[in-house]
């Protein structure tokens, strides 16, 4: 989709998150949430972090975003230094978070009003593209209120491509949607994200849902209870598509269980 | 120049006992009232319309009747703080009412089966589980109620004292001590004035903070369900977006069977119970009418008067109504104007939201008729009635917008909130786009609850002429139906009165029903934020 689309090799390192750590303050008593947190994302890789819930992996995510400052460490996103927000990050929430009062193109051009170096048509065709690249064509024009938990996170993944992003963000972006809509997603997943038509050229995916993160990883990062520490780096090399019956992936399901616990 | 500290804590005191009062009685109506509507279908068919009407009805208009029908019945100290208490009383308590019936409406059904196991008698039931399972919502909607009564308190005092019209001699009915008595009675610049301002800003901090949050801390134990999210646990947004759906009338759901799936099945039976209520109100309006005019010698019993002289009142009041309803919008133009930027910057801001909400609880908590005198003083402004009345009616109302911003905005989900840094849009769009649109809903409930206190207000704001100041007319507009209907009250004019407070419910309700059920409709409709 991108033009000036930087040009890196398969395996290099696009995000970098180097020796972060983030004290809460409560009473001027510093609360350590993450503790010295490192890892890599690789290029045309899907990064997991999982973790105990309320252990800090959302608040990693939204460091990486540059929505919170770590207290110490940093992180790189193509080798520069993320400080705030910028356009080649983009994130997909939760609970989608679409505006009710604009239809699903509305939402997806929101994402893109910042962008002033393109006319109102290019965002329009951008839009569009990306709606259609989620699955959504035909559906421009319908309110939030109106679709499927389903469809309202596609567009929430669209919203998030339309900006040609390099990394893309996803907080435990499938776990307000009911099992049958999630496992349909999750498996489309891959293929919309980590694709030649898209800039995307990482994703980095909070879950904690283990099996999800063994379908869908190339790398798992295992975060431990608060405060956050890393416990476990490993590289998924399961071939795909992944069997989610077979013995291989229940062993590594396993393994990663046995790092929560 | 020597401060009568005896006499003002004596007014607050006195103001203090009629407020404990009409809340202790407010209370107990609320949990018979409430428990009742929500354990009977036949009941709540009739309860909710009833209470819905007092709700949207000026109730300020009718106080006149009120007082003159109560006093008349009982001439003495006992009649005239018993009408006080009654106003005060249908001024806070229909909102703890619908409080304790949404509480045991949503006591889970498993509870309600488990009474029936055990056998249960329903004096039992009550005692054990539907006063327990309110006492949450009581202690909240308590704290709001007292601010709205403590206005009704004092606009009723300074009516029932009277005021000086051209045709009456000042007759004062006997209520010697409260603050809206001393805010009449003192000379507007004196220190005494001053210091009973003074006062009640010390009494409203320390109730509030002494009792009511007490009150509302304690009631904590008795909740049922978890509330998920922490920044929902300030009284503000707890209260404002609990009632955010409720606190307008019912009879907007009405013609839309859509709005709050919690009430989709009352509202059949609302619609149905409606009639009924309405004819219990006006039966009940037309003894006021007929008992205050009975008390008040029943002069004009004997000569009926002819239709082409009432005809020609009810054009001055129709006139009158017209100014009103001009000078109403224009006041709430500028509340708008200052209440939503305010109240949605006030809860983008975590750190401001938590200095400055504790602030404005109190500020808001000062009944607006009792500045009246002190907002004369002010040069220029003083000497102009119509800023006068709109300064009054702005202290009166704003809150209502301002709160109901606020606790529309802290309800958008947090990640609404990173929603524009993450995309990097501007702060104009973020505005025009996300904060704004997320604010509607809370504030077209604020508006409608805004117009609806400015209408009461009117009745202090547009006529102001104490027996205290000899002087002469303290602050008068030029005409407006508060006025109309102050001046008919003090010359016991019940005909003027009638057509006045009538024709202004008729507007009052009409347009709720054209204007502002539409309105409403839409915007929750489209602008309500559900996952």
């Amino acid at each position: 989709m991108s033009e000036e689309q930087v040009q890196v090799a398969s395996g290099s390192t696009i995000v970098t998150v180097d020796h972060v750590s983030l004290d809460y303050h409560k009473e001027k008593e510093p609360l350590p949430v993450l503790v010295d947190v490192s890892l890599k994302a690789a290029k045309d890789e899907l990064v997991a972090i999982t973790g105990p819930s309320g252990c800090g992996k959302s608040t990693l995510l939204r460091i990486i975003a540059g929505l919170i400052k770590p207290t110490s460490g940093r992180v790189f996103v193509l080798d520069s230094e993320v400080k705030e927000p910028r356009a080649d990050v983009s994130m997909v929430f939760q609970n989608f978070v679409l505006l009710p009062w604009r239809t699903a193109l509305e939402n997806v051009l929101f994402g893109l009003s910042s962008r002033n170096d393109l006319s109102e048509e290019q965002k329009q065709q951008k839009a569009e593209t990306a709606l259609e690249i989620a699955g959504l064509a035909g559906f421009e024009s319908v309110y939030p209120g109106e679709l499927s938990g389903g469809m309202k996170q596609r567009v929430g993944v669209a919203r998030a491509l339309a900006t040609d992003p390099q990394v893309m963000l996803l907080d435990e972006p499938f776990s307000s949607l009911d099992d049958l809509t999630a496992e349909r997603l999750r498996k489309e997943t891959h293929s919309i994200l980590i694709n030649p038509q898209t800039s995307v050229q990482t994703v980095i995916l909070v879950s904690h849902n283990v099996e999800e993160i063994i379908e869908l990883a190339d790398q798992v990062v295992v975060l431990s209870g608060r405060p956050a520490h890393v416990v476990g780096d490993l590289k998924v090399d399961l071939p795909r598509p992944r069997n989610k019956k077979s013995d291989e992936f229940f062993q590594w399901v396993d393994k990663v269980y046995s790092l929560l616990s | 120049m020597s401060l009568d500290f005896g006499l003002v804590a004596l007014d607050i005191v006195s103001s203090w006992v009629r407020m404990v009062l009409a809340m202790g009685l407010s209370v107990v109506f609320a949990l018979a009232v409430g428990i009742w509507a929500a354990r009977s279908r036949r009941a709540e068919a009739i309860i909710l319309p009833l209470l819905d009407i007092f709700q949207s009805i000026p109730i300020l208009g009718f106080f006149p009747f009120v007082i003159a029908g109560i006093y008349g019945a009982i001439p003495n100290f006992v009649g005239a703080n018993l009408a006080v208490i009654v106003l005060i009383f249908t001024s806070m308590s229909w909102n703890i009412a619908f409080g304790v019936y949404e509480a045991v409406k949503a006591i889970p059904q498993d509870y309600l089966d488990l009474l029936s196991v055990s056998r249960t008698t329903a004096w039992q039931r009550i005692r054990s589980l539907y006063i327990p399972a309110s006492m949450s919502r009581v202690a909240y909607n308590t704290q709001i109620s007292w601010a709205v009564g403590l206005f009704f308190l004092v606009a009723s005092e300074i009516i029932s004292i009277g005021q000086c019209t051209p045709a009456s001699n000042c007759t004062n009915i006997p209520i010697p001590y409260g603050i809206g008595v001393g805010a009449t009675n003192f000379p507007p610049a004196s220190a005494d004035y001053a210091l009973l301002i003074g006062g009640i800003v010390v009494a409203v901090i320390i109730w509030r903070y002494l009792f009511l949050r007490a009150f509302a801390l304690w009631s904590e134990k008795f909740k049922m369900m978890e509330e998920p999210r922490e920044h929902h646990r300030d009284p503000i947004t707890r209260f404002y977006s609990y009632v955010n759906h409720r606190a307008v009338s019912k009879l907007f759901l009405m013609a839309h069977d859509v709005g709050v799936s919690r009430f989709t099945s009352t509202i059949s039976r609302f619609r149905k119970g409606l009639k009924y209520a309405v004819l219990i109100f006006l039966v009940f309006f037309g003894l006021l009418v007929f008992s205050s005019v009975s008390h008040s010698g029943g002069v004009n019993l004997g000569s009926a008067p002819s239709l082409s002289f009432i005809a020609q009142q009810e054009g001055g009041v129709l006139y009158a109504l017209g100014v009103s309803f001009v000078r109403v919008w224009y006041v709430y133009g500028i509340c708008v104007a200052i209440g939503l930027p305010m109240g949605i910057a006030i809860s983008l801001n975590f750190k401001l939201y938590d200095t400055v909400s504790p602030i404005l609880e109190v500020i808001s908590s000062i009944p607006a008729p009792i500045l009246l005198p002190a907002i004369v003083l002010i040069p220029v402004v003083g000497g102009m009635p119509e800023a006068v009345a709109a300064i009054v009616i702005i202290l009166a109302i704003v809150w209502y917008i301002i709160f109901n911003v606020m606790a529309g905005v802290r309800t958008l989900p947090a990640d609404m909130k990173e929603l524009p840094s993450v995309y990097q849009v501007g702060r104009l769009s973020a505005w025009r786009n996300v904060y704004l649109p997320g604010a509607l809903t809370g504030f077209v409930t604020g508006s409608i609850t805004a117009i609806g206190g400015a209408w009461n207000a009117l009745i202090i704001a547009e006529y102001f002429n104490p027996s205290g100041t000899p002087a002469g007319v303290l602050t008068q507009v030029g005409s407006g139906i508060g006025k109309t209907i102050v001046i008919a009250t003090n010359n016991a004019d019940y005909l003027t009165l009638t057509l006045a407070v009538v024709s202004m419910t008729v507007l009052i309700v009409s347009f709720n029903l054209l204007v502002w059920r539409r309105i409403y409709h839409h915007v929750t409709k489209r602008y309500t934020y559900n996952r």
